[in-house]
């Protein structure tokens, strides 16, 4: 029982470290951010309570625009889901099939998730430049003139033109996850089902999709809390412009807490994207675990 | 063995920890001997922006001056800076604080003298007040006291390209609208873009649609609109919404610049893309340095019956402060003042802004835009400073959210003002 006990705080010790990181680094900030939420407050001055004011007026204004802006996010969601994953998925099947060249597409593959996003941005600005952007030249000089656009300085065409960069740079994280997963299947199954006559594409439908759906899972969490939380080359690419056509949750919040001096609404919003990412992810793994 | 591998490992620690007690020992007689005091300045003069010269210089100057004083400057992107101070203010950590802050004046300092962030230099101007017109410090002034150093005066000025003008029979800048409006047609015809205006950022729209406003319903309704003392509802300002809605429909503006910010956008006017580029005076260095013969003026009046052509946008927007958790809150206040002063000397002879402060010092090598952009100044008969600046966080931004919407054409006068008026009164 002595040792037991002893066995206890041991491991309690060894615990705590990280317990304590934990709360440092990630319960106290929710808590925080909850706590500022309930008040009226431009980061300096006196803090005004106003309950719940915040959040009514975080879905109910139309100068806010965080409908618009979570409505953008969930339709970089369903992209990433619906279009991303699948790219991801496609790529992950056939290099796991020991391709030639097989670890050198694979590096090819997930560059860009090595890439910082700021250099991301620049190289997709200058692709999309109206005037010597490598798209629009490509575009006149095959005769599609009409087609040349000003892809983020318009609305009917910024959010399109911020999603393909997004998009693109993370398809080699999640094709290195699936990837790995496509790995891990035992090679007897494949065998056995070869010899039974299964073609490529029912090895992969009955052996290799059931056996990596954990993977899936997650990579499906990734992606929509991923978009959820999209920042940095939406920031970079056009700050959530032109006419807010572009504008994300995150983008909104920085708006809120550092231009416009309304730390209570930042804080609201922070809240908000705290809870829709929880809520997706159980979401999406219950889900996985009604189709298990 | 693992006795003796767990000897040496806990001597090893021992000693690191030991290492680390010295450091710390060896640090304070240093202190002592050492009296430098260093005075971190934060401003947004990086590589690219004009101001930088005039900082350096100034630092410079100063360090040499005062032996013992070591300045310590840091730059940052004008858009990342806002965040930038903001989040360093609200922190509070007086190590990540800077001791002078560049900040803009009007509503954006004001936040910092509110939260007490910013302190007061009235005792420091005392030994200034023949060099600097209290005029100067008014958009610095809160509650009576002086937050402020301006470290340079700009009004928003019309650059043009005089050779391109002159190819479509124009020898002068236009100084009414009806010749603007011919002017901008003729290069128009002529398969030239008048205008250059970055979409992008949305400071830049104002830069065209607050003079116009100016120039509609004059200086004191404007001025009192952006101090919350009076309604955006007048039938004028709807006008001059669709007077520049009137411009951008007619091509007189650059279509791409939408998607350009603000370098891309002066860099067009500079390799002689556009004819015209509207902004803050702190360009003409740049713009008297291309290599086409460059002219200045104002926008054209609009409306006589409240205006004149001599009233414009602009004033002493640029400051330097000082943070009052400074450690070295007297050296700091000194050096603010002192700097804000040759900074404002420098950029003046660079052609980088109008001087704020009295000028007594040699002008003659200043280049003959700068000396046009001085009598605009001059002959000044009202100023009213830029709509963001003078406008408090949040109201700016909804302001500027609402500019931008008429950049886009998706709203136009009427709209521009119904919205303003419900959202900001």
């Amino acid at each position: 029982m002595q040792r037991m006990y002893s066995k206890k705080v041991y491991i309690l010790l060894f615990l705590l470290p990280a317990l304590i990181l934990f709360c440092g680094v990630l319960i106290a900030p929710i808590g925080a951010s909850a706590y500022f939420s309930l008040f009226d407050w431009n980061g300096f001055g006196a803090k005004v309570f106003v309950g719940f004011n915040n959040y009514k007026e975080l879905f109910t204004s139309n100068a806010i625009g965080f409908m618009k802006a979570l409505r953008n996010s969930l339709l970089l969601a369903a992209l990433s889901v619906f279009l991303q994953l699948p790219l991801a998925l496609g790529l992950a099947l056939t290099l796991g099939k020991k391709i030639r060249g097989e670890r050198l597409f694979l590096s090819i593959y997930f560059m860009p998730v090595l890439i910082s996003t700021v250099v991301i941005g620049q190289l997709w600005l200058k692709i999309y430049n109206p005037d010597y952007g490598v798209l629009n030249v490509f575009l006149r000089s095959i005769g599609l003139e009409k087609w040349a656009k000003i892809w983020l300085g318009t609305k009917e065409t910024a959010l399109g033109a911020v999603f393909v960069p997004t998009l693109w740079q993370y398809v080699g994280y999640h094709m290195l996850l699936l990837y790995a997963g496509v790995k891990s299947v035992p090679p007897e199954l494949r065998e056995a089902a070869m010899l039974d006559g299964a073609t490529d594409g029912q090895v992969n439908r009955y052996i290799v999709l059931p056996y990596i759906k954990p993977i899936i899972r997650i990579s499906v969490i990734f992606a929509v809390t991923g978009s959820l939380k999209s920042f940095d080359l939406i920031y970079v690419l056009t700050n959530g412009g032109p006419l807010h056509s572009t504008e994300v949750p995150s983008t909104l919040m920085i708006n809120m807490l550092f231009l416009r001096n309304r730390y209570g609404m930042g804080s609201t919003i922070a809240v908000m994207l705290i809870v829709l990412c929880f809520g997706f992810a159980l979401l999406i793994s219950a889900i996985f675990r009604e189709e298990k | 063995m693992k006795k003796i591998f767990a000897l040496i490992l806990a001597l090893c620690m021992v000693f690191a920890l030991a290492a680390c007690g010295a450091q710390g020992g060896s640090a304070k007689p240093e202190e002592k001997t050492n009296e430098e005091i260093v005075l971190k300045l934060w401003c947004i003069a990086t590589e690219s922006d004009a101001n930088r010269p005039a900082y350096l210089q100034a630092i410079a100057d100063y360090e040499a001056a005062h032996p013992g004083i070591k300045i310590e400057m840091e730059a940052f992107e004008n858009e990342s800076y806002k965040t930038k101070i903001k989040a360093a203010m609200m922190g509070g950590d007086t190590e990540d604080l800077p001791d002078i802050f560049f900040s803009w004046s009007g509503a954006f300092l004001g936040e910092f003298v509110n939260a007490g962030r910013a302190q007061c230099l009235d005792e420091n101007f005392k030994a200034y007040a023949d060099k600097i017109p209290e005029s100067m410090l008014s958009t610095t002034t809160y509650e009576g006291k002086h937050y402020g150093v301006p470290t340079t005066f700009n009004i928003v000025a019309m650059y043009a390209n005089m050779d391109m003008l002159a190819e479509v029979g124009w020898d002068h800048v236009p100084q009414t609208y009806e010749d603007l409006c011919a002017c901008c047609d003729a290069l128009v015809a002529a398969g030239k873009i008048p205008f250059g205006c970055a979409g992008m950022e949305t400071w830049c729209v104002t830069e065209y649609l607050e003079p116009i406003i100016i120039k509609s319903i004059g200086y004191e309704a404007l001025d009192k609109i952006f101090a919350g003392e009076a309604t955006w509802n007048d039938p004028d300002i709807a006008k001059s919404v669709d007077t520049l809605q009137d411009m951008i429909k007619k091509g007189y503006f650059d279509p791409n610049g939408a998607a350009l910010g603000n370098d891309e956008t002066k860099a067009n006017f500079l390799a002689g893309k556009t004819a015209f580029y509207q902004n803050g005076s702190w360009n003409t260095g740049e713009v008297a340095g291309a290599s086409f013969k460059s002219g200045v003026g104002l926008f054209p009046l609009m409306n006589a019956s409240r205006s004149s052509y001599n009233q414009t946008i602009g004033g002493p927007s640029d400051v330097l402060a000082v943070c009052s958790a400074s450690k070295n809150v007297d050296a700091a206040s000194k050096a603010a003042v002192e700097l804000g002063k040759e900074i404002c000397h420098y950029n003046f002879l660079n052609a980088v802004g109008m001087p704020a402060w009295a000028v007594d010092y040699d002008t003659s090598s200043l280049s003959p835009l700068m000396v046009e952009i001085g009598k605009l100044v001059n002959s000044c008969e009202g100023l009213v400073l830029f709509g963001d600046t003078a406008m408090a966080a949040d109201p700016a931004q909804v302001y500027l959210s609402y500019v931008d919407q008429v950049y886009g054409c998706a709203i136009d006068g009427e709209g521009f003002v119904a919205g303003l008026t419900k959202d900001l009164g």
